[in-house]
């Protein structure tokens, strides 16, 4: 669960954020959208603190996170994220950018990690490559596993950071079949995402970012039928 | 022109013993510039401007005074002060290292901050604390891309090594001055040494395409 309070975040002058305040509900799926430069992306990176907030308070699972006492490196084992480049280690084989945390981080034992890293694999249909280095992939399969080594530590929460944006098109479907069903499996996902129709598929709630101010905030069945603000509706219309 | 190798014959077993001084020299300066670099280049990307100043003006003074005025203070300047002698070898390798690491630093530095920062967001993503981060995934990944700025780095210390010569350490280069006054022919051992001296820098560039090629299998 995170419950986000009042955050603001600027960068020198600019303010990205201008005070955006809501919780999402264990095992929820959130698709954040909004045009380019609404602050979705910043937003999303506040959440583990790799943008560190400018004002306002976060909760993960009951953890303060801007807390400055906070531990925020034993948070952030916890909650897993995916970036829209991947950023795979490029000199790590598949399996170790997969073991790499686990064992590092969390101490679990190689050949644990390894049977847990395999097993996604398995799920993200990429064991056959378990022992290629990243170059060798297509970016789809890249961004399956950059999914997997998320989850091989295991996390409650997962960001996702505009997952299909750097794709071809014909490798968008792929990630986004992987990311539907981990959402059935009951994990919770924040996605900022520019895929309208895995928004309406997929996500339990949609999040409207204009701004920097939480514009809507509804469910898909509402939002893309009949979005309130004018400016959801001008953004929508250029999208669909 | 009468260039008469016979006549240093004999005495090459002598300068080619001076292979030995050299190498310990360089291989001993080589780690102690690399490790004093990698520290430096560490404090000039740190958070803490102490640090980074620290290290700035480190490398401005090693790099913006002769290496033999290094070596001279070193040597002949410190005993001064401390009242301590200190042998030929060790004045050499402080002189070196800390030159060098002067010049590798900025190689360093470079090399860390060439690595994608979505590098350093992956890890800080996955909880990795910066040191294991820096140690398994930054630094071998700089290391890769500045390879041959570094062997250049070691290339180029191999061939300084020679100015310890003025210190009096019986290297490479030293043996054959002194068999050139021996013999009263300079240019003999003098071709000789720059001989053997090409010989191990070939070496050297051997060893780093090897190196290269071993640290660009993620390719």
């Amino acid at each position: 669960m995170i419950k986000i309070e009042g955050l603001q975040k600027s960068f020198g002058k600019l303010e990205v954020l201008k005070g955006i305040s809501t919780t999402i509900e264990q095992g929820q799926v959130v698709a954040i959208i909004g045009p380019s430069g609404s602050g979705k992306s910043t937003f999303l990176r506040c959440m583990n603190l790799l943008e560190q907030p400018t004002d306002g308070r976060i909760w993960i699972d009951g953890q303060e996170v801007t807390d400055a006492k906070t531990d925020i490196m034993k948070v952030r084992q916890n909650v897993g994220m995916v970036f829209q480049h991947f950023h795979l280690f490029p000199h790590k084989t598949v399996l170790e950018n997969l073991t790499y945390a686990p064992i590092t981080v969390k101490g679990v034992s190689k050949q644990a990690a390894e049977q847990t890293a395999k097993e996604l694999l398995q799920k993200v249909g990429l064991l056959q490559k378990a022992d290629e280095y990243p170059t060798r992939l297509s970016g789809g399969q890249k961004q399956r596993v950059a999914i997997a080594r998320a989850l091989a530590m295991e996390p409650s929460v997962m960001l996702f950071d505009e997952p299909t944006s750097a794709l071809d098109p014909e490798m968008v479907k792929e990630v986004l079949e992987v990311m539907k069903s981990l959402a059935h499996t009951g994990m919770t996902m924040a996605i900022v995402t520019h895929e309208m129709g895995f928004a309406k598929e997929v996500a339990d709630r949609v999040m409207f970012l204009d701004g920097g101010y939480l514009v809507e905030d509804a469910p898909p069945s509402e939002f893309f039928v009949a979005p309130k603000s004018a400016r959801a509706q001008e953004f929508l219309q250029k999208m669909l | 022109m009468n260039l008469d190798f016979s006549q240093i014959a004999p005495s090459m077993p002598y300068i080619l013993k001076g292979l030995q001084v050299t190498l310990q020299i360089v291989a001993a300066s080589a780690l102690l510039g690399f490790a004093l670099g990698t520290l430096l280049a560490l404090c000039k990307i740190a958070r803490i401007k102490a640090l980074g100043f620290f290290a700035d003006a480190y490398t401005s003074i090693f790099r913006g005074t002769p290496l033999v005025l290094q070596l001279m203070i070193i040597y002949y300047g410190f005993p001064q002060i401390t009242g301590y002698d200190i042998t030929a070898f060790l004045a050499a390798v402080i002189a070196f290292g800390l030159n060098s690491g002067a010049y590798m630093s900025e190689i360093i530095r470079a090399g860390i901050q060439a690595v994608d920062k979505g590098q350093t967001e992956a890890s800080m993503a996955l909880g990795v604390p910066y040191r294991k981060m820096m140690s398994d995934i930054i630094f071998p990944q700089a290391l890769k891309n500045i390879l041959p700025a570094l062997m250049n780095e070691f290339i180029t210390l191999t061939k300084e090594s020679a100015v310890v010569t003025v210190i009096g350490a019986a290297d490479l280069m030293r043996r054959a001055y002194i068999v050139g006054g021996e013999t009263y022919s300079y240019f003999e051992p003098l071709l000789f040494v720059g001989l053997v001296y090409y010989l191990l820098v070939m070496v050297l560039t051997l060893v780093g395409k090897a190196v290269e090629r071993r640290l660009s299998k993620g390719d």
